[in-house]
């Protein structure tokens, strides 16, 4: 008697265990700078959880919106938040959640023979390098930057992406915060009119001609330049603190932006304060809708929010290895209430562990 | 053994043919007069054949429907500006608003007056591009490609040289993808340009009015203008050659002939088979023009990609094709597909045009059809 209920007890428990973990599918799909990091969260993840099967398309930021927008997409990632319009065509802004996962950085990289020592570069500096203002490397600006050191008297090659990408997104958007010039000029965007220089595709592209041409000067993603160890240089940040892109110093410019975070984390991280903060760097976001009963499916749900909370707290610590800043600890915390706001039809997601 | 009994039989005899609309073929008896189910394989070839060759100009027609229905908003918005504009300009753009004395203009709070420029596209410097990398392409190639022809056809024979190796390999660099050239270009020609060639022009050719255009102010990168027509110059090569070649071939003996008889030299007798070839060689050298015009990957990897008009062959430039392999896949707007679609459609019109003009003067005007 005893061991038949208790047969009966397990047996309607994995009945209920196998009906309540069955196919939990999640769909996602977006920008490619995170993709990499992304995977390998879905790979540790499922180790602890193998019944939740998640995807993730690295198709570019603006299908990721698309697919979130069309509700193709359980989950979207994307390197800009969503555009005025964008979140309109998604039912408003108070619908959509925006949740930074990790930050990047880009780096000037450069190509000065017979320079030995670090180059260092400002905002101004640089945007009147891509305007074409400052065209030679012993330009005195250039000099008064880097105090002692021999600058050549070569012609700089500026080159920049020619494909749209999240990185010209960012480097533009900075520059014109660093140069009204710049602003009223060239502007901002995944691709922008450039007035002088020569272009590449991707950050191989930019790579490959900044490394063979004397006096090049491109911009990369870090985590492109460290793979490839590709010499970038050290850039002076609002406060005047000349500091060296690393994870580290981009999870400090994240750290720089805590207190812009009162309506939605989707804030831009370039040009913060903070003695170690370096200044081109930004987040990258994983977008959902703030009630996930989009979903259909409750299980799914759940799994979703498991699954971020566990990624951008835990799975933090995977990002340096991969060469991406992790959240900084403030940040994070942001981001739990961020997730834990989540809902489903309305109330709250039960948060007992799976 | 049907075609034995067909050339035996009269014609009249045999009863009609379906399918064969009691039409008699020129000549009388022939071998289309047969059993009944061979005629029917005829006649089913037959519209086959006419199939595939309508259903080629179907899907000619449809291309040209779906890139004017897919351009229709580039050129509604831009019209014929299209054409003459050098902006291309993907991201909208702020501009602070100033009145006519040149002061910023501010509202009640004191705020600067903006106002939003959308994305604006024009093509002319990649048409620009196009031409100039076309015409260099040409520069270098045309005099390599006619001379290889006129040595294939007359100097190597008389020599008593093996021309079959020579011919095959002039060929042959047709078939090389042209991705190989690109990296060729990108590892080989640009730094060979960069390092020796421009820095060499450079500091004599800024001197010279008629020779700024070897001549630059900006750091040299060797992925310019020069570089993607030298590189297009090999890729024509072959074609003009193995084209010019059958056109030399088709002049008449009895040209040469006759102009040996009237007392030419053997050189002059050259200049007379040029003379008479050179319609079909014009419409090798278009044929090239096209190839050139069209050339997209080794371009991209080589031109620098810079949507501007320089008037230096040493700056970074862009053609047609490369701004479409550049931007089309990452394109951030739906006008800005739109305007890369219409780039499409003119380089569609434009190699079409060059490819009629180019038949028509091989096919029609030389003696023996060389393609």
């Amino acid at each position: 008697m005893r061991i038949q209920s208790f047969l009966a007890a397990a047996g309607l428990a994995f009945v209920l265990g196998g009906a309540a973990h069955a196919d939990v599918r999640l769909q996602g799909g977006g920008a490619t700078f995170p993709a990499p990091i992304y995977q390998r969260w879905v790979t540790e993840y499922q180790k602890a959880h193998p019944d939740i099967k998640i995807d993730y398309q690295a198709i570019g930021s603006g299908g990721g919106i698309k697919g979130i927008t069309d509700k193709t997409f359980d989950w979207a990632g994307s390197d800009a938040p969503m555009s005025k319009k964008e979140l309109q065509a998604a039912g408003g802004a108070e619908k959509i959640v925006e949740i930074p996962t990790v930050a990047g950085a880009v780096v000037l990289a450069y190509n000065l023979p017979g320079f030995n020592g670090e180059l260092k570069l400002d905002g101004p500096v640089l945007a009147d390098i891509y305007l074409g203002q400052i065209k030679k490397w012993n330009d005195p600006r250039i000099a008064a930057l880097n105090e002692g050191a021999a600058l050549p008297d070569l012609a700089i090659t500026s080159v920049h992406r020619t494909d749209g990408s999240g990185t010209n997104y960012i480097f533009t958007n900075y520059l014109s915060t660093q140069s009204e010039n710049f602003k009223n000029k060239i502007g901002s965007g995944k691709q922008v009119e450039w007035p002088t220089g020569t272009g590449g595709p991707q950050n191989a592209g930019v790579t490959q001609i900044v490394q063979t041409t004397h006096g090049a000067l491109g911009y990369v993603e870090l985590a492109y330049a460290l793979e490839n160890k590709i010499p970038f240089a050290t850039l002076k940040n609002r406060d005047g603190h000349f500091v060296k892109a690393s994870a580290e110093s981009v999870s400090m410019a994240g750290e720089g932006a805590l207190n812009q975070m009162s309506h939605g984390l989707a804030v831009n991280i370039w040009d913060q304060h903070g003695q170690k903060a370096y200044p081109i760097s930004s987040f990258t976001y994983v977008i959902v809708y703030k009630d996930l009963d989009y979903l259909k499916d409750q299980e799914k749900a759940r799994a979703l929010t498991d699954f971020l909370r566990w990624a951008t707290s835990e799975g933090e610590t995977l990002a340096p290895s991969l060469d991406y800043a992790p959240l900084s600890a403030g940040v994070q915390k942001k981001v739990a209430s961020a997730i834990n706001s989540l809902t489903w039809s309305g109330h709250p997601i039960a948060t007992a562990s799976r | 053994m049907s075609v034995v009994s067909g050339t035996l039989q009269s014609p009249m005899q045999s009863p009609p043919l379906p399918g064969d609309g009691g039409r008699l073929p020129r000549g009388g008896a022939s071998i289309v007069q047969q059993g009944g189910a061979e005629s029917r394989a005829d006649l089913l070839f037959a519209l086959l054949a006419r199939g595939a060759a309508i259903f080629i100009l179907i899907m000619l027609g449809a291309l040209v429907l779906v890139l004017t229905t897919a351009a229709m908003p580039s050129i509604t918005a831009f019209k014929a500006h299209f054409l003459a504009s050098s902006s291309w300009r993907p991201n909208e753009r702020e501009v602070v608003m100033r009145d006519a004395k040149g002061n910023i203009m501010r509202d009640a709070d004191g705020e600067e007056v903006t106002v939003t420029l959308p994305p604006e596209f024009g093509a002319l410097p990649v048409i620009y591009g196009t031409v100039v990398s076309s015409i260099i392409a040409l520069f270098v190639a045309v005099p390599l490609s006619i001379g290889a022809s006129l040595f294939i056809v007359r100097i190597g024979p008389r020599i008593g040289l093996l021309l079959g190796p020579i011919s095959f390999l002039i060929e042959f660099l047709a078939a090389i993808p042209s991705i190989a050239y690109g990296i060729w270009g990108l590892f080989v020609l640009a730094p060979f340009l960069q390092d020796h060639l421009e820095p060499a022009l450079n500091a004599v050719a800024g001197k010279v009015f008629f020779l700024r255009m070897f001549h630059s102010d900006q750091g040299l990168t060797g992925r310019d203008m020069l570089c993607a027509g030298l590189i297009l110059a090999v890729m024509i090569l072959p074609i003009i050659t193995s084209l010019g070649r059958d056109v030399l071939r088709a002049v008449p003996r009895v040209q040469i002939e006759g102009s040996l008889a009237l007392g030419a030299t053997w050189w002059q007798s050259c200049q007379v088979m040029l003379r008479y070839g050179r319609t079909g060689l014009f419409g090798a050298i278009m044929l090239g023009l096209a190839r050139a015009a069209g050339e997209t990957m080794a371009v991209a990897m080589v031109i620098g990609n810079a949507n501007r008009i320089s008037s230096s062959l040493f700056a970074p430039a862009q053609t047609m094709s490369s701004l479409l392999a550049n931007e089309f896949a990452e394109a951030s707007s739906n006008i800005q597909r739109s305007a890369l679609v219409e780039v499409a459609l003119i380089l569609l019109v434009m190699s079409l045009l060059f490819n009629v003009i180019a038949r028509y003067m091989i096919v029609g005007r030389s003696a023996r059809p060389a393609v």
